[in-house]
């Protein structure tokens, strides 16, 4: 098969684009994707074949806020349209959950600040403390819930009530995948061949930090739209 | 079937799912033109679901189903995409092979879902049941897409950088990008809707139940047939109006890579179709998705054909313009893949003028639900899609299964249903648009209209359905016994599928991956210089591979 051994033609036709193809520039062993490691190196610390789960965490990111983005148009041309439209009285509870979910963010951040001046005890601790808070949260939303149903407000209420369980039931959802991923990085005992230990705790801190901040979101909508 | 991860194998399971998807969605049509007559006598069990009173509307839906999700939305992204992309871009796999098996089996489970749905007696149930089964597909398509979407920024081969992408995978890349945003977005209103039919939430407003719900919301207790039929074509038409430019990217990808491979041309201003390409899919987001979000997921407009029809207007121009100037003076050879792209060109410009009808709007308002949109959607969606996948089936074919389909068969086939098409769905206009004339009151049963008409369309779509079985039968044949390829590229084509054996072994490209040096379209005379002392072993041919190497362009 033509095309393995002119390094030289290669290198310089890729520095006539500018850049090499997905932005890996080829280098000794030729062409190589992710299969393989650590044929290739790149400038950053970041190793090439790991650029998928990055790429993957944004993506899927952006898909779920237009999932949500969708919800909200829908609350809000619902809002506008209803005649009467009676409004959930956010439980109490809620606002300490909201701090509950803040401070698990912050141990987040801390823990991978431990992990990058590899202090692994450290950063077991703080790791295991948010996905305490984590878990804390949900158990905190289904108490909201339970008081929610205790004043007589049910899903199929009305309009508002049905918004309200169904915004922080699918946050809720997609906070346990969270939790999993959270779980997920702290069982891992070494360093996998694909996928290392750091930039597993950095893509699940990226969904972590935006379901922190998605919640943020819909609890403002809540309370604005009541 | 084995539960495989490999790309080529998930490609292959979703393509025999579309074949099982589109015979049986044919068979479906031919029986709500004929209706179940002479089956009842025979079959007592489907005499006895035939007698509920919704059966037309739902064997709609069924036949609509089955073919917008199963053929036109899974066959060119997930069938081919999955197989060839990863080898046109020099990756070994997606970049996730878990989650490709795992949405290959939630279509699949989806199918299952959806065709069921069909056989319960009590039709709610039925209905909950139909929104379950989309809801899953939009679920699988969205994972899907995502990986489609990280495949193409992250395992590009070496070399591979996007100006030498082929059209082809900027077709996918786009269509993933696409789909992720309308599948979101139809995974939230389905969500919601279906918390109204389960749990009796009341997320969709009065004006707005009135349509999707209506008969819980209006006549409790009675049913009524007819309210329930229009009931289903609605909430199908909610999720299908996304469907058509998720099935329409990949097809102008293919039919432009085709053109050129068979014209043995440079794709005509290259970097304006991509341009296009990414034209269709913003418009089409732009616009399906503005209306979705300005009406609170209100589903219905009577405008969406105009729209449809509207935006679709620029690229599509840059499109047909690129086409005719790659095809303009070239030696074009009529394989049959050719052909069927050809084909597509032809349809799709066909529909291009009676969409310009659509897109004013008062015809549209008055030709919604007539014969004249029926014709137009099945000419241009269905049947050009059906011949892009058709053109890439036969362009294919050599390089999945290391054996030729059979060309002058294939020539019958394509012109046979190219013939039957056009005597089904042309007099479907006209049909549509003297139904619905001002003044005249003329309907399709009655005296005014020629009765010729319609039994001509009848016979028409009788022929041309049994024309299928000769590509039915040249498959299973060509499978068997057709002849074998012996050479890696039999159509003397560019990108890197063709520098591997056929069909490709599992690991794709062997021990070292390819690396590419050019773009994809590098037909004709020469685009790089050639040294002046090369004596020349590629000089002579009229194209040169993506992973051949320029000084081999001058090596002896």
């Amino acid at each position: 098969m033509p095309g393995k051994l002119a390094q030289h033609d290669i290198e310089l036709i890729i520095e006539d684009i500018g850049r090499g193809g997905g932005g890996k520039p080829p280098q000794r062993n030729g062409g190589d994707d992710g299969d393989s490691d650590g044929a290739r190196r790149r400038d950053s610390s970041r190793p090439p074949q790991q650029n998928r789960y990055y790429t993957a965490v944004i993506v899927a990111i952006v898909a779920i806020l237009v999932f949500f983005l969708a919800l909200a148009s829908a609350y809000i041309v619902r809002r506008g349209s209803s005649a009467n439209w009676t409004p959930v009285h956010i439980p109490p509870i809620l606002w300490v959950n909201t701090l509950v979910l803040l401070l698990s963010s912050a141990t987040l951040e801390f823990a991978r600040r431990k992990l990058a001046k590899a202090d692994f005890t450290a950063f077991g601790k703080l790791w295991m403390l948010t996905t305490i808070l984590g878990l804390l949260f949900l158990a905190g939303q289904f108490v909201g819930w339970r008081q929610l149903q205790a004043q007589g407000v049910f899903l199929a209420s009305n309009a508002a009530s049905s918004f309200f369980y169904v915004f922080t039931g699918a946050h809720a959802v997609h906070l346990f995948g969270g939790v999993i991923a959270l779980l997920y990085v702290a069982a891992r005992k070494s360093d996998g061949t694909r996928l290392s230990r750091s930039a597993a705790a950095e893509v699940t801190s990226y969904y972590w930090h935006f379901m922190d901040a998605l919640w943020v979101f819909l609890l403002a909508l809540i309370y604005i739209g009541r | 079937m084995r539960f495989s991860s490999d790309h080529k194998a998930i490609g292959l399971h979703y393509l025999w799912l579309a074949l099982l998807s589109v015979f049986v969605g044919m068979a479906l049509s031919l029986l709500l033109r004929f209706g179940f007559a002479g089956a009842e006598a025979r079959l007592p069990w489907l005499a006895e679901w035939a007698a509920a009173p919704q059966r037309n509307g739902t064997l709609a839906v069924l036949h609509g189903s089955l073919m917008v999700f199963f053929v036109l939305t899974a066959a060119p992204q997930a069938g081919f995409g999955s197989y060839f992309l990863p080898l046109q871009i020099g990756a070994r796999e997606m970049a996730f092979p878990a989650l490709s098996r795992l949405t290959l089996w939630a279509t699949v489970i989806s199918f299952a879902i959806i065709t069921s749905s069909f056989f319960i007696p009590a039709a709610e149930r039925g209905l909950n049941l139909w929104i379950t089964g989309v809801a899953l597909f939009c679920l699988a398509s969205l994972v899907s897409a995502i990986n489609f979407t990280v495949t193409v920024i992250d395992l590009r081969g070496a070399g591979m950088s996007l100006p030498r992408l082929p059209l082809t995978v900027w077709a996918w890349f786009i269509n993933a990008l696409l789909g992720m945003l309308i599948f979101s977005i139809l995974l939230g209103s389905v969500t919601l809707l279906l918390s109204d039919r389960l749990a009796g939430t009341h997320f969709f407003s009065y004006s707005v139940r009135a349509f999707m719900l209506a008969p819980a919301a209006q006549v409790p207790g009675a049913f009524s047939p007819v309210i329930h039929q229009v009931l289903w074509q609605r909430l199908f038409w909610f999720f299908a109006q996304a469907q058509v430019y998720v099935a329409m990217l990949p097809c102008f990808g293919i039919v432009t890579h085709l053109l050129a491979t068979f014209a043995r041309r440079p794709v005509w201003k290259e970097r304006a179709v991509v341009l296009a390409l990414c034209g269709v899919g913003l418009f089409g987001f732009c616009i399906w998705g503005e209306h979705m979000f300005a009406s609170g997921l209100d589903p219905y407009s009577p405008l969406v054909f105009a729209v449809l029809a509207w935006s679709l207007g620029l690229p599509a121009a840059v499109l047909l313009m690129s086409w005719f100037a790659t095809l303009w003076r070239a030696r074009l050879q009529f394989t049959t893949a050719a052909l069927f792209s050809l084909g597509f060109v032809a349809l799709f410009l066909t529909g291009g003028a009676s969409g310009v009808l659509l897109a004013r709007s008062d015809i549209a308002r008055a030709a919604a639900n007539s014969d004249f949109v029926t014709g137009h959607f099945h000419l241009v969606m269905g049947i050009a899609a059906t011949f892009a996948l058709l053109a890439a089936l036969f362009f294919w074919f050599p390089k999945m299964f290391g054996r030729r389909l059979h060309e002058s068969l294939g020539k019958v086939h394509f012109w046979l249903t190219f013939a039957g098409v056009c005597c089904v769905f042309l007099p479907m206009h006209w049909l549509g648009l003297v139904e619905t004339s001002p003044g005249s009151n003329f309907h399709a049963g009655d005296a005014g209209v020629p009765a010729v008409i319609p039994a001509f369309i009848l016979v028409a779509m009788v022929v041309t359905i049994a024309v299928q079985l000769i590509f039915l039968g040249n498959l299973l044949w060509s499978l068997l016994r057709g002849e074998t390829v012996a050479e890696c590229n039999p159509w003397r084509a560019t990108t890197l599928e063709w520098s591997v054996p056929s069909p490709p072994p599992p690991d794709d490209f062997g021990a070292t991956l390819p690396a590419v040096y050019r773009g994809a379209y590098e037909f004709g005379a020469p685009v790089l210089p050639v040294p002046a002392a090369a004596t020349v072993r590629w000089v002579d041919k009229d194209f040169r591979p993506q992973h051949l190497a320029p000084d081999e362009t001058a090596a002896s």
